[in-house]
């Protein structure tokens, strides 16, 4: 009988003298002291970074097809076979607090992830330049999701003479739950974002790329932080830095125009051949080391972020919901010949009995059910078209022109040469050549100039959005009105 | 139980026999059976406020010293008899009958730690008897015990075999928090709820299926805190301690039972769809009306009239059969005065009553008890389950294989086969899916092997003091395995999921209880236990490519593979203490405290302490309500309490980094702040409870109570510029409020005849207090939880109904007009899923060896929303691809008509059929009759012959009908109230033999 007593005394003791019995860590993930201790966790962290731009609230889908939506460039065909009810209020530019872009999550959310590589990088490392590129990778991170944020939520920059209107916070420190930060103007968000970018520039390995990364062109460059700042000029109207920055990139001789071939894509109804066209598409490779792409969002199953039937993929394909059609105005554009007009692909609406037509930009690395794609974020043509509108607005560089570097495009497209373009020349151009990569609604707001559209099954007052309008910024989600008092709404929510 | 007292009584008689004083008068007597005139032996004879006594010997006599004649009151009792106290009043011979208590089953109830006399209790409890649960023929013991219990509220969200159901005690308390009971088998907390995987596979693996009913001894339900708090931090929503069957001192006694019965489909809500011809009178409307014309072949809705001529098919008919339930099982019962035992095995089938759905389990239990030494008792309980459960198709939620959902949809001229006889997968309306094709080609899997295991040792160094400690280990594995096949209309996928769980107790108590001075009984009991539990899970899925006719992770597609482990562990330890204290059976106290330190909370916040107080008085004990023969029992309880809950994910206190996959690259994400001050919620209780017995016929009792829970856990939201979208914190506050009546009485009591009625019924109201300094939080995209109003509202479209003049549907506005526009309708809280009340009713009639009973459970003043079904089966015309249901042909023809569906037009955009909209909410009050009985045992004479101690044959029909207006198959839809697709609670017939030798 001694030995039960002696047994339950001991399992006693050892469960209750066991200070640890009630310590569980988790395992599966790791504490943030240890992950933000150690160089190898903080380029985890940098790696870890990118992950939420694939989601469909921001380069997965909705930042582009928002944007989309809501100009001459997209529209929703009411009523057909592909409309299931999605994509209704983008295309009628009809938000409210409670329905908008939800991008402003995500974006701090890269935002807190960057910052806490930024301010941890100190000593982590002997070798400077290691601790240098991470520092590269997330100062650029941030600029963009500080640049994509308050171009979602702010009027563009020239909207006052100073940018002293209301811009988006400025996170660049470790934010307590109880931190309610209030929005700083557009000039200090811009400002922010420029030096980012500037220090980025200068800090990075100008041959640095991430290692052991399945696209190369998904990472941040020297190149990268160069075409960023140029399209962040542009929208300054900082035209010499504009033209600058561009003038880099081309220079850097790292990439090279797609050419017509390249660009031409033959809708067909033959699933063989479609599947033969699509192969040969560039915009549908799963990853690219040559050609225009300077910085592009990877999309791929069984990423953290992305895909599924929301995605840009999924709403621009016949094969799944469709909601997000092409409008005839764009369509309309393209000369005979400019291989840039084959890139749409239709089908019949069999209840309404007219056709519906897509962007062939974002197939989906599957061709029956579409779930992921690659969204390209900068490409060598914009910087050709950032050029050659800077020069336009006074810029000079050496060697170019407005005429050489429209050339540059037109060429490459099998369009009509136009051998003195004037602004709109200019900004036309720009329209054919980045449609569907979520820049005309910007451009137009950046420019001043009225969104219009005829094409369109829209309410009237979505046909129209004059320079101005309340519209031009997104509301801020209420949700975070609600839980942030220092938070201010945009007039008109 | 009876063995329980009759130990104790003989100890007492030992005890105390010694303490006689030699200058005393001596007192004689014999006791004997009122109605019988039996002599009882055994019984106690106690002098009334001391601790002499003596028990009656063979021919029921007895001798007592007593030392006045005069004062002397002399208390006699025996177990199933009622106590009886008579004064000597000078006599040498006092004779004593006494009568057969009704209430004699209940006499011991199991409560925490320990068991106590029903007249001892303080807090809130309800017990229930094994045979009551073992009657019910259903597969899993938590199910037997809806309606039964005032308070306790069992509802199911869909009626496959092996689900499991949600048990709610007295209300929800929490929103993030758990609010299931816990359940204590033989002292140990087990495992409960589905295990299974439901990134797999809908299927629901409910651990409970795996205790068998009929070993079941007892079941006790501790509500309030007073009851509860010596569990501490899981005891915030009640406590249902099991007890399963120990062995008898005696010879070997066999029990082999076989049951068999058939299980149905069967809509007692007049909710169907329609038939070919109704559905084609719907679509031609709708299309007219749309200005179409359905006789057009080249138009759009070509809907002609010869549709009619094919064949027709009732797909909800096709797609069910009927099924068949069988249940086998031998246990043998006995023991000697040093060695007891019970063991049983069993089996159980249930083939569903759509084909792909079974369910079948093999169970074994073996319990022994030793007595090693005179004061040393050890003693093993043991059960071993294996389940194997396939789900083929989905049965709940909208899914195009579910064919309660998607079956619905299928039009009645679509073929059941194609040209090859094989089932049809060219059905575009439903996606192509045919759920009898799923059933036949996919397979949804689950086994569970599960092990519980405990042992116990019970040492008594001296008088009084009794150590006992128990030590137990509960293994779980279950393997889940999911197949789509492309002959279903699927890319050859294959999941897997593995998940094994340890879960290792040990609880350690030391027990002291006196009398003293022959008035003041005094029990005290301190306790040390402790809970490691630890899972792993294993997930493997190949996306596409696995060839089907060898359907293996090794013909898959490499590169289309993905595998993770998911591994959770936490641990609890606890110390607690009772004291109880009672003055001559009529003044009684409790007090319980406990401390809880769990793994799950932050570091500064691991312990938590809860505690209760209570009181009761049995009034009848008094003077001047002693002889007051009518009144058997009348008590008053008042408790208060506070006790916790942790029942939320391991690892919420953490702060860490989740891996995010990017690129080709792992990287690392942000993925939970760290909340150091992560703590319990706690339960605040009062309860005031009455218990009475009148007559020896009718007894009942009344409870009132409040609790509130205070420091819930709530996902507090934060500015997404912290990188986080919510905190996990402890802010919060709600309560529940309610009043609980059981009553049980026998009408006729004859020898020959009884006649017995029982009635249940709960109140409770919840209500929201505080939720971290907003208004509402939306749980959903239409249940929201708003301070001040029921836990759960409705946050609904106002529907106002048809306009008569044209058919269209309107809405109301925010300003209060009328408009036919959906977006400018005004949404607006209109009711609640939660039931105002439940409860049950139930009556037996006996005579001699036959018994009929019959049992309704009932739920009242509760709304129910089947808006995810009505809004694709009642279009308006919106969809005429798929088919509707019966009443969405009840529509607007003629100006004028008002409480019918809007008029059909095909392709509308009226939204009149939105799924978020009150048009779809109705009460979800019902009566179910859910059991009818008739039983025979065969009588004593009879049974000598065949030599057998009893043969019981019966025959039971479960869930004939329920009484609802619903528009669902059943109106049962869970905790929120949402019907989607359920597989509806089947009708059943069941006989069976049991047969004892």
């Amino acid at each position: 009988m001694k030995k039960y007593i002696f047994t339950a005394a001991l399992a006693l003791s050892v469960l209750t003298g066991c200070k640890d019995f009630l310590t569980e860590e988790p395992v599966l993930s790791q504490s943030d002291v240890l992950t933000l201790s150690t160089y190898e966790g903080l380029d985890k962290v940098t790696a870890g970074a990118y992950a939420p731009l694939a989601s469909t609230a921001w380069y997965g889908g909705d930042f582009i097809i928002i944007n989309e939506m809501k100009t001459g460039n997209g529209k929703k065909y009411i009523g057909s076979d592909f409309d299931t009810g999605r994509c209704t209020d983008w295309y009628n530019i009809n938000y409210t607090p409670d329905n908008t872009s939800s991008l402003w999550g995500y974006g701090y959310y890269v935002i807190t992830a960057a910052n806490n590589v930024i301010l941890n990088l100190e000593g982590k490392s002997d070798n400077q330049q290691d601790l240098n590129n991470l520092k590269a990778e997330c100062l650029f991170l941030r600029a963009l999701s500080h640049f994509d944020l308050v171009r979602t939520y702010a009027q563009p920059y020239n909207y006052t003479e100073d940018a002293s209107h209301l811009g988006v916070p400025v996170i660049t420190s470790v934010q307590a739950a109880t931190d309610m930060p209030a929005r700083e103007t557009v000039a200090k968000v811009y400002g922010q974002i420029e030096a980012d970018l500037l220090e980025a520039e200068k800090i990075i390995d100008p041959s640095y790329v991430r290692a052991g990364v399945k696209d190369t062109r998904s990472v941040v460059s020297l190149e990268a932080i160069q075409a960023l700042l140029s399209r962040v000029y542009l929208y300054m109207g900082n035209w010499q830095g504009c033209a600058d920055y561009a003038t880099k990139v081309i220079n850097s001789k790292k990439f090279s125009m797609w050419t017509a071939d390249d660009l031409s894509f033959v809708n067909s109804e033959n699933a063989a051949e479609r599947a033969t066209n699509y192969e040969n598409f560039v915009y549908s490779f799963d990853s690219h080391s040559d050609g225009e792409v300077i910085f592009e969002v990877y999309g791929a199953s069984g990423q953290s972020y992305g895909g599924g039937n929301e995605a840009i993929c999924s709403l621009t394909s016949e094969n799944q919901y469709g909601d997000a059609g092409a409008c005839a105005d764009l369509m309309g554009l393209y000369a005979e010949g400019d291989v840039r007009g084959t890139m749409f692909q239709s089908k019949l609406s069999e209840k309404d009995s007219r056709t519906v037509y897509w962007t062939a930009k974002y197939f989906g690395k599957g061709l029956t059910t579409p779930d992921y794609t690659n969204t390209i974020v900068l490409r060598l043509s914009e910087m050709y078209l950032n050029r050659a509108e800077a020069i336009y607005n006074g810029a000079s560089i050496s060697g170019a022109s407005t005429s050489s570097d429209i050339r540059t495009i037109t060429s490459n497209r099998g369009a009509a040469d136009i051998p003195n373009p004037s602004i709109s020349d200019i900004y036309g151009e720009r329209r054919k050549e980045l449609a569907w990569e979520g820049h005309e609604w910007f451009d137009l707001a950046r420019t001043g100039r009225t969104m219009t559209r005829t094409d369109s099954d829209a309410n009237a007052a979505a046909n129209e959005v004059r320079p101005g309008d309340t519209r031009w910024a997104m509301p801020i989600p209420r949700r975070e009105t609600t839980v942030n008092d220092n938070l201010e709404q945009n007039p008109g929510y | 139980m009876k063995k329980v007292k009759l130990f104790f009584t003989a100890m007492m008689v030992l005890l105390t026999a010694g303490l006689a004083s030699a200058q005393s008068m001596e007192v004689k007597g014999t006791v004997r059976d009122a109605a019988t005139g039996e002599p009882i032996p055994f019984a106690s004879v106690v002098l009334h406020g001391t601790m002499t006594g003596v028990s009656t010997a063979e021919d029921g006599s007895y001798t007592l010293s007593v030392p006045s004649l005069d004062d002397a009151v002399l208390e006699f009792s025996f177990i199933g008899y009622r106590t009886t106290r008579v004064p000597v009043e000078g006599k040498l011979v006092v004779d004593c009958e006494l009568e057969v208590d009704a209430m004699a089953l209940e006499d011991v109830v199991v409560v925490a730690y320990g068991s106590t006399k029903r007249e001892a209790m303080t807090g809130s409890v309800t017990a229930v008897d094994g045979e009551t649960i073992a009657s019910a023929p259903v597969t899993s013991v938590d199910k037997a015990l809806g309606g039964k219990l005032a308070g306790v509220q069992v509802s199911t969200s869909t009626g496959q075999p092996g689900s499991s159901s949600s048990i709610r005690i007295r209300g929800i308390s929490s929103i993030n928090a758990s609010n299931s009971p816990l359940w204590v088998v033989d002292g140990i907390p087990v495992l409960t709820g589905n295990f299974a995987s439901s990134g797999v596979s809908d299927t629901q693996s409910d651990l409970l299926t795996s205790l068998n009913p009929n070993d079941i001894e007892s079941i006790t339900v501790l509500k309030d805190a007073a009851a509860a708090a010596v569990y501490g931090s899981r005891a915030a929503n009640g406590v249902i301690l099991v007890t399963t069957k120990s062995g008898k001192e005696g010879k070997a006694q066999f029990t082999a039972r076989a049951k068999y019965g058939i299980q149905w489909f069967q809509s007692d809500t007049g909710y169907r769809m329609m038939t070919g011809e109704e559905l084609l009178r719907y679509q031609r409307a709708a299309i007219t009306n749309a200005g179409f014309d359905p006789d057009d072949p080249s138009g759009n809705y070509y809907r002609p009239m010869s549709l009619l001529n094919g064949e027709l098919t009732n797909w909800l008919d096709h797609l069910t059969k009927l099924g068949q339930l069988q249940e086998y099982e031998i246990s043998a019962r006995g023991g000697t005065d040093k060695a007891k035992y019970f063991s049983s095995v069993s089996y159980h089938n249930n083939d569903g009553i759509v084909n792909g759905i079974d369910y079948s389990r093999i169970q074994a239990r073996t319990n022994v008890d030793f007595k090693l030494l005179r004061n040393l008792d050890t003693g093993v309980r043991v059960n071993v389950a294996y389940t194997d459960q396939n789900n083929n198709i989905q049965t709940d939620g909208l899914g195009y294989e579910n064919p309660f959902f998607g079956g619905l949809m299928i039009l009645p001229w679509t073929p059941k086969y194609d040209e090859n006889g094989n089932h049809n997968t060219n059905i575009p309306e439903n996606s192509n899916k045919n759920p009898a094709a799923s059933a036949e080609w996919n397979q949804q899997r689950i086994q569970t092997y599960r092990f519980n295991g405990t042992m116990f040792l019970k040492w008594e160094p001296v008088k009084n003091l009794v150590l006992e400690t128990k030590n137990s280990a509960e293994v779980v594995f279950t393997e889940q395995r999911l197949f789509y096949n492309e002959l279903a209309g699927y890319a050859n996928q294959l999941q897997e999921v593995d998940n094994k769980i340890i879960q290792l107790t040990t609880s350690n108590t030391a027990n002291y209880a006196n009398v003293f001075g022959g008035y003041h009984s005094f029990r005290a009991l301190v306790g040390q236990e402790a809970t490691s539990y630890y899972q792993t899970q294993t997930y493997a899925a190949a996306n596409a490519g696995v060839d089907p006719n060898i359907p293996y992770f090794n013909t898959a597609d490499q590169t289309q593979t993905e595998i993770s482990t998911g591994i959770t562990r936490d641990a609890l330890m606890s110390y607690f203490a009772i004291v109880d204290y009672n003055y001559d059976s009529r003044y009684f106290a409790q007090a319980t405290v406990r401390t809880d330190g769990s793994s799950l909370f932050g570091a500064k916040k691991k312990w938590g302490l809860f505690w209760s107080v209570a009181g009761s008085w049995n009034i009848n004990q008094e003077k001047f309500l002693r002889d007051f023969k009518p009144l058997d029992l009348l008590k008053v309880r008042l408790s208060y309490g506070v006790n916790g809950n942790n029942g939320i994910a391991a690892y919420k206190a953490y702060g860490v980094y989740a891996s995010a996959l990017y690129n080709g690259l792992t990287g690392f994400l942000p993925s939970t702040p760290e909340n150091q001050e992560l703590s319990w919620e706690k339960n605040a209780t009062w309860n005031a409870g009455l218990d009475f017995a009148f007559f020896n016929r009718l007894r009942g009792s009344v409870d009132v109570y409040k609790r509130v829970t205070k420091d819930m856990l709530l996902d507090k939201n934060v500015p997404q510029t912290s990188g986080f979208s919510t905190n996990f914190v402890n802010v919060g506050s709600m309560s529940n409020t309610g009043v609980e009546i059981q009553m049980d009485g026998d009408i006729i009591a004859t020898n020959d005849f009884l006649w017995n009625v029982g009635f249940n019924i709960a109140f409770n109201r919840t209500k929201v207090l505080d939720l971290g300094g907003v208004d509402k939080i939306e749980a959903g995209s239409f249940v929201h939880y708003v301070v001040g109003k029921s836990l759960y509202s409705y946050y609904l479209s106002d529907y106002y109904g048809v306009n008569p003049s044209n058919g269209e549907a309107l809405w109301v506005t925010e300003d209060g007009k009328l408009t036919n526009q959906y977006s400018k309708a005004r949404k607006h809280y209109c009711g609640s899923p939660e039931p105002k009340c439940t409860g049950g009713f139930n009556t037996t009639f006996s005579w001699k060896g036959l018994s009929l009973s019959a049992f309704f459970e009932f739920k009242g003043g509760n709304k129910i929303i089947n808006l995810n079904e009505l809004t694709y089966l009642s279009t308006d015309g919106k969809d005429v691809s798929v088919n509707q249901i019966a009443s969405a042909g009840n529509f607007w023809t003629t100006p004028g008509q008002t409480g019918v569906n809007p008029k059909p037009v095909a392709g509308n955009t009226s939204n009149s059929n939105t799924a978020l909209s009150d048009r779809w909410l109705e009460d979800g009050s019902y009566i179910r009759f859910k059991d009818i009985t008739l039983s025979y045992n065969l009588p004593q004479t009879a049974l000598d012959k065949i030599r057998v101690k009893g043969l019981r044959i019966y025959v039971s029909g479960l869930n004939l009908y329920t009484f609802s207006d619903a528009s669902a198959f059943d109106p049962e839809a869970g905790v929120t109230g949402v019907v989607q697709g359920i597989y509806p609670y089947t009708k059943s017939v069941v006989g069976g033999i049991e047969l004892t030798f």
